[in-house]
């Protein structure tokens, strides 16, 4: 499979800020217009192109970041700190991972995969039919598609992302259909069964967005998991993906994964 | 601990898309096939379908009615749902659900208005004290009867009919599209998946008004048309033919491809889908029909009339299985394969009570029939202008929604 | 005409019903809808906050737990933060103070993720077959009979 990557986009630049927040006139538009632009098709585009301040206030700013991720798979010795850390982290419900561990086992005569528990509890050694030739391991998460194909068929737009770049769910808006979860191709979504809404991994957002690593990486003991800011020339992903031959997961799909990975085998998929 | 064949994420692990949504474009190919075989009549003119017209169009309301049941049943949020409708991400396919299932619906219940507005003013005429005022309402107050208005009505309806008609068929198109669209599941990817669902559900709703047909005629002791139950043997035999081919030709050509997917799809195919695939939707559910129908066309004039109304009976039965595995197939099948392409998860049996449950399925199957029951002591579907062996204007027949109730229960049980 | 008055008429419902539903939908659409794209802008805000930072990193142990951080800065389990072993930092402090004891998992099967010989580990990494490098019985901290886990080279 080629996973030839992409040259990382160059940063766009914010869209010119020339007409202030204006919230009582969307908010007029938005009762007024509903009906025309419900028809028009045009209520996300149109609003799209107004101007509030991002969230977040002064402490951190979203235009300033554009988040990626790396993946070193040669590194990898499959104990699976960043799964139990995820779980603790992000209170994951049981049975459901946001981020797991997959081992590869192959050899000229097969291969074999396993993900017990998603690595949380690390991997027992397991007897294989065949004499296996390499064997390693791939940590696998929500790859933060730029054309997320669970976003797109999200009917309420409680999927989104970010202008920082990261995919995540709207607790509050998800009416728990499930589509998402079938549309992803990397089966990073569940359904909680305590909510009955969808989630994923949100790059610990709440870390993120206050100068901390996603758990994952903070807790990973051999830096098999780098992330950071494409936005900054200095950051070690922005230099991993710009001058490494990095893969992404399912390439064919187009999806325009953010994570990336180094040294993967074309078993993986 | 879940059953696993080889590996699959670990997420994939239940199957989110349950019971209800197989019955869901279960219940909108009937919505979509019963407006195909009215517009026959409105529409193309085939005089052989007139005494089935009115009752495929109240057939059709009434399962709209019912058309968003399993999916607020299945909806983590039901009491979110009108999101989809306040809020619509125009991305995505399935926020497109609210418009057209309102706009057709919009369109369905203004022909039926047409339809019906003779008999609607006759009932405010003749009726006294809160039935009339209903009736009146119904009326919106005009009473014009003359045929000047009539032949207003009638070109209404069948404008309405011609537009409901590429309506039916985008609302039935879509839900395949819901599925065809996912480029993740390679089962389901597939531009062909629109017209199959589609072309299903021709099948299932002439299936069904073949039955119906006969059913409420014994009941209320009408005549069977002959030439109604050959029409609509002929159409159902048609459109079968080109289900199956269709449904075949898509597994050949996944096959013929060698597409990445093939291995774990001939896997599913041969193992957990064996059972509803193989022997009810190909060869019970589709070879049998296909020779039983291909007798009643072929051999219509050395068929006694009763073995000729009973085969199309036996064959529409069958095909109401064929099409519900298919869905089944369809929507549970796709969810066993894990996106891993490396294993499928364990089998799928419904839960018997609970929300999306069997009882539930078999509850929204009577549904339907129940309303059509009362659609008919409302708006009656035989007037007086129906060549019938005794006329029993405004003497609804009681029995006929508990016969063809009990009937449709037999027909889910196949799940 | 005039006997399309019922048409008329039923236009006029149609589009009645139609204006009241597209209003009431301008009421309906939350408040942040839209801003930044066909999503409610006020979650982004709102998953900023949405829990408190659990894993805090090896360096927020130091202040209190100086001896301890030295020793495993110098030995082999640098990079292994101490949460990995321990638990989160939220277990045991909260707004800079004390809530609980720390939790700690002593048990070999802790080593043995790290150190167990498996397929897949990489050829270097440090892993033993436990059956052969544990004499005694396998069970409990026996690994920490030898090795001492903040720098466990003997």
């Amino acid at each position: 499979m080629d996973h030839a990557p992409c040259t990382p986009a160059p940063t766009a630049p914010p869209p010119p800020c020339d007409a202030p927040a204006d919230a009582e006139r969307r908010g007029f538009l938005k009762i007024t217009g509903g009906a025309v632009a419900l028809l028009a098709g045009l209520d996300a585009a149109a609003n799209t192109e107004t101007h509030a301040p991002p969230p977040g206030g002064d402490a951190y700013n979203w235009e300033e970041h554009r988040w990626a991720y790396v993946i070193d798979t040669s590194k990898c010795i499959g104990c699976g700190s960043c799964v139990r850390a995820c779980k603790a982290e992000n209170e994951v419900p049981e049975g459901f991972v946001r981020t797991w561990v997959e081992r590869y086992i192959s050899g000229p005569g097969g291969s074999y995969v396993d993900s017990p528990k998603g690595g949380l509890e690390g991997f027992p050694p397991v007897p294989t039919a065949f004499t296996p030739t390499k064997a390693f391991f791939v940590p696998k998460m929500c790859n933060h598609c730029k054309e997320t194909p669970c976003v797109q068929v999200c009917p309420v737009g409680a999927s989104y992302r970010t202008k920082d770049g990261v995919v995540m769910v709207d607790g509050k808006s998800c009416i728990g259909c499930g589509y998402c979860v079938q549309a992803c191709p990397y089966g990073s979504r569940y359904l909680n069964p305590v909510t009955h809404t969808a989630e994923k991994c949100t790059w610990c957002y709440h870390r993120i967005t206050k100068g901390l690593k996603p758990a994952c990486v903070e807790v990973c003991p051999t830096s098999t998991r780098i992330f950071g800011n494409m936005l900054r020339e200095d950051e070690p992903v922005r230099q991993i993906i710009d001058h490494e031959r990095v893969s992404i997961m399912q390439g064919h799909l187009l999806t325009e994964p953010q994570c990336f990975y180094l040294h993967l085998d074309m078993e993986v998929r | 601990m879940p059953e696993i064949t080889g590996y699959a994420f670990p997420n994939d692990i239940h199957i989110h898309w349950s019971l209800m949504i197989v019955m869901y474009p279960y219940i909108t190919g009937f919505v979509a096939g019963a407006f195909i075989v009215s517009a026959l009549f409105h529409v193309f003119g085939r005089e052989e379908f007139r005494p089935v017209a009115r009752l495929a169009m109240a057939t059709s309301l009434c399962f709209m009615a019912v058309a968003t049941l399993p999916l607020n049943l299945h909806l983590g949020h039901p009491e979110r749902s009108w999101l989809v409708m306040v809020t619509p991400n125009l991305s995505s396919a399935m926020a497109g659900f609210g418009m057209l299932y309102s706009g057709y619906l919009l369109i369905l219940v203004l022909e039926v208005w047409f339809v019906w507005r003779q008999e609607i003013i006759k009932y405010a005429r003749q009726s006294r004290g809160l039935k009339r005022t209903f009736y009146a309402a119904l009326a919106l107050g005009t009473y014009d009867q003359s045929p000047e208005a009539v032949a207003v009505d009638h070109r209404a309806a069948t404008l309405l009919a011609a537009i409901g008609l590429p309506g039916a068929c985008m609302l039935h198109g879509y839900v395949g599209f819901i599925f065809g669209g996912i480029k993740a599941n390679p089962w389901w990817s597939t531009p062909l998946m629109p017209v199959i669902f589609l072309l299903s559900a021709a099948v299932s709703g002439i299936a069904l008004l073949s039955i119906l047909y006969q059913v409420v005629a014994k009941l209320n002791r009408r005549v069977i048309e002959g030439r109604t139950v050959a029409a609509l043997a002929r159409w159902l035999w048609f459109f079968l033919i080109l289900t199956i081919t269709l449904e075949l030709l898509e597994i050949i050509m996944l096959a013929y491809e060698k597409s990445e997917a093939w291995h774990i799809i001939s896997q599913l195919l041969t193992t957990r889908l064996e059972f509803s695939f193989i022997t009810i939707q190909m060869v019970v559910g589709g070879l049998i029909p296909l020779i039983l129908l291909g007798v009643v066309v072929l051999m219509d004039k050395y068929l006694h009339e009763r073995i000729r109304n009973t085969l199309c009976i036996a064959s529409s039965i069958l095909l109401l299985i064929q099409v519900f595995s298919m869905r089944w197939n369809i929507v549970i099948g796709g969810q066993l394969l894990s996106k891993s392409f490396r294993g499928l998860r364990s089998p799928y049996s419904p839960e018997v009570f609970g929300r999306e449950g069997v009882l539930m399925a078999i509850v929204l199957v009577i549904l339907p029939f129940v309303l059509l029951w009362l659609f008919n002591r409302v708006l009656p579907i035989f007037g007086d202008d129906l060549p019938a062996g005794g006329a029993h204007h405004g003497d609804p027949p009681r029995a006929a929604a508990g016969a063809a109730a009990g009937a449709a229960v037999a027909e889910v049980e196949p799940a | 005409m005039e006997h399309a008055r019922h048409v008329f008429r039923v236009v006029l419902v149609v589009i009645v019903g139609l204006a009241a539903i597209l209003i009431g939908r301008g009421f309906l659409v939350p408040k942040s809808h839209g801003i930044f794209g066909a999503y409610r802008a006020d979650n982004v805000a709102e998953q900023m906050k949405a829990r408190l930072p659990a894993h805090q990193g090896a360096a927020s142990c130091t202040p209190c737990h100086k001896g301890k951080a030295e020793t495993r800065a110098a030995g082999s389990h640098k990079t292994v933060s101490c949460e990995v072993c321990h638990a989160p930092l939220l277990r045991h402090v909260a707004e800079g103070k004390v809530t609980g004891p720390m939790p700690v998992d002593k048990a070999f099967t802790a080593c043995a993720r790290c150190h167990r010989k498996i397929q897949g580990r990489p050829e270097k990494f440090p892993q033993v077959v436990l059956e052969q490098h544990v004499t005694t019985k396998l069970e409990g901290a026996v690994c920490l009979e030898c090795h001492d886990p903040h720098s466990p080279k003997l």
